[in-house]
């Protein structure tokens, strides 16, 4: 079996190649913050590590159920208030708070469930878009629990304390950091014991065909709560995350329809239904994102003497580009669906039994 | 001892009455043919049976209890399954994922269920596909996991709609094997088949629907020197 395994997600029993491979990368990830100061570098591996989490999980209700829930940031924003409120009105460090937050998530997403299960393709989008959306303007609308529209703005975090020992302060980056990467190795661990259990079993064959699974045995609305449960649970966590690492949330960055989106795209644009394809999905969305909010795309193309900088064309990309991320993603999502339509992943694998790389079996799951 | 009965068992659509008023019972052990031109209402009765649409009026028992209202998963797990004429491989899946689906229905453990995957993969000869994607496989290999697929949920009734359908004569007596082996093994089963010498062959018992209603039941031999049943074919060929 050729190292490149690891990526395609044989699971039938690891490599011994593809296991050295694994335990390098991770030796260097937790090693990173060791040798990279920057806090702008360890800034973009927690953004790296935090879209990772969010993918990884909707990928377990979207990917393996293929339910396409476009309503994920109701479960992100439970996580990032449940954590906030808890901390800023009763001073609960977030340690606890997150816990609330996932609570409120899982209870929402039975809630939703049982709403959007009863609907079917194109109609259970919808529904988990409207019922997010309701999640939003509700948050918006009862300012005395959660600000409304001004948001929550986190005055000091407490130390993080093991019986008396600080374990962290919070001062730098590098808890962050190590946080972030547990968690996303957390979500890429549940992901594969999923795969390997009678739960992934069903949800798959839910997600290939509802009625043959229906009449195999499959309870579908148990099997899909369950799926969007643990899914929710572990979205609130990267929600609960991104409230104590930015200090700031408000609805519109935290539970808007705009974030539910990009959740989706980090899964569909690295593979759907596969272990590695949201960390993929991450890698090229989270690079590409910061270049068009930095602007360096369109610095690059003046550089490159493509447009010039005096041009109509040039102020215009200057000024536009950066908030034309929505339109990029667009362009991008038409590109992976037209030419790569299991992703970028799927691409890679495809490619790789081309040119006959990898082993043929398992490269189908 | 009457494995099924259904009684009265009336299914409308619209004002399109696919099954009207059909009741006949199902002994132990027995292989029942469901016969009757295209449009007829087998797939609908097999529906409204296995709980993919409540019947309108009527009630089936399976084993003495009433299945009205019973979801698919439900009454798969109460020992009654079908098998879709229209197949439905899970597409993405190996064979042998989509046979393990089916005997995850009777154990938790997916070593056990691979196992018990296998046996009934073997059963239908398909050992040499078990890793195949089901979705790249021939529509003859296709009923044949249907069929594996469905014994892995260890039915006590078995419902098959037109396995034989498509397949060429080889494939074809492969599968008549099947469903008597699959008798001996004690399990009972409803075959719905257009072609009739198979039925003949392998039914205990036929029943011949046409319009909806139950025009007639009795032994292979009465049903095929019944006029009507003759008439209701040869109006269908020559509709
Ligand atoms: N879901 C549905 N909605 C409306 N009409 C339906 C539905 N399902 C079946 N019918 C109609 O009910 C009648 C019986 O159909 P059914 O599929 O049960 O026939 P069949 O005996 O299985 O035929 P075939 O031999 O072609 O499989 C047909 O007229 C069909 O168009
Ligand atoms: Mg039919």
């Amino acid at each position: 079996m050729k190292p490149l395994s690891l990526i395609t997600g044989n699971t039938r029993g690891f490599s011994i190649p593809s296991l050295i491979i694994g335990i390098v990368l991770l030796g260097a990830l937790f090693c990173f913050p060791s040798f990279v100061q920057s806090p702008y570098a360890l800034h973009m591996m927690i953004l790296l590590f935090l879209s990772t989490i969010m993918g990884e999980s909707w990928n377990i209700i979207g990917g393996y159920t293929g339910q396409y829930s476009v309503g994920h940031a109701a479960y992100y924003g439970a996580g990032a208030y449940g954590t906030l409120v808890l901390l800023q009105k009763w001073e609960i460090p977030p340690w606890y708070g997150m816990w609330a937050g996932m609570a409120v998530a899982v209870l929402l997403s039975l809630i939703i469930g049982s709403i959007c299960f009863r609907l079917r393709g194109p109609y259970f989008v919808l529904a988990s878009i409207a019922v997010a959306e309701i999640v939003r303007i509700t948050v918006l609308n009862t300012p005395a629990v959660t600000n409304g529209a001004e948001g929550i703005l986190l005055s000091d975090l407490p130390p993080f304390k093991i019986g008396g020992t600080v374990i962290t302060d919070f001062v730098s980056k590098v808890p962050f950091y190590y946080i972030s990467l547990l968690l996303a190795i957390f979500t890429i661990v549940v992901t594969w014991l999923l795969q390997n259990s009678k739960l992934g079993y069903y949800v798959q064959a839910i997600r290939e065909d509802q009625d043959a699974a229906h009449s195999l045995g499959i309870s579908l609305s148990l099997y899909k709560s369950i799926a969007l449960a643990i899914s929710a649970a572990l979205t609130s966590l990267a929600g609960s995350f991104y409230a104590i690492y930015i200090k700031f949330i408000d609805p519109s960055t935290v539970l808007s329809l705009d974030l539910s989106v990009q959740i989706v795209l980090i899964a569909i644009i690295g593979g759907i239904g596969t272990i590695y394809g949201p960390l993929i999905g991450a890698l090229v969305l989270v690079p590409l994102s910061e270049a068009l909010r930095s602007n360096v795309i369109a610095q690059g193309l003046i550089n490159c003497g493509v447009v010039r900088e005096d041009s109509g064309v040039g102020i215009f990309l200057k000024e536009h580009l950066a908030h034309a991320h929505v339109l990029i993603y667009g362009i991008l999502v038409v590109i992976v669906i037209l030419f790569m339509p299991d992703g970028v992943l799927g691409f890679v694998k495809k490619k790789s039994r081309d040119w006959g790389l990898g082993t043929g079996k398992g490269l189908d799951r | 001892m009457a494995i099924l009965e259904i009684k009265h068992v009336s299914k409308f659509f619209g004002g399109l009455a696919a099954n009207a008023d059909v009741s006949f019972t199902m002994t132990q052990g027995m292989i029942m043919g469901l016969i009757g031109p295209n449009g007829a209402g087998k797939t609908t009765l097999f529906n409204c049976i296995t709980g993919y649409y409540p019947p309108s009026k009527g009630e089936v028992l399976f084993k003495g209890k009433l299945m009205n209202g019973l979801e698919p998963d439900m009454v798969c797990k109460l020992g009654m399954a079908r098998t879709w004429q229209k197949v439905r491989p899970l597409a993405k899946m190996s064979v042998q994922d989509n046979v393990m689906v089916g005997a995850l229905c009777r154990t938790g453990s997916l070593k056990k269920a691979r196992e018990l995957a296998m046996e009934q993969i073997m059963v239908v000869k398909l050992e040499h596909k078990a890793d195949f994607p089901a979705g790249r496989l021939t529509i003859g290999e296709r009923k044949k996991l249907e069929v594996a697929r469905v014994l892995a949920t260890r039915p006590e009734l078995l419902l098959l709609d037109e396995v034989m359908g498509g397949l060429n004569p080889s494939e074809s007596e492969e599968i008549i094997q099947l469903i008597l082996d699959i008798k001996k093994q004690g399990i009972t089963q409803m075959v719905i088949e257009h072609d009739m010498k198979a039925i003949m062959r392998i039914s205990d018992r036929i029943v011949v629907l046409n319009s909806g209603e139950k025009l007639t039941e009795g032994s292979p031999q009465e049903v095929v020197n019944n006029p009507e049943v003759v008439k209701a074919y040869l109006g269908d060929f020559h509709a």
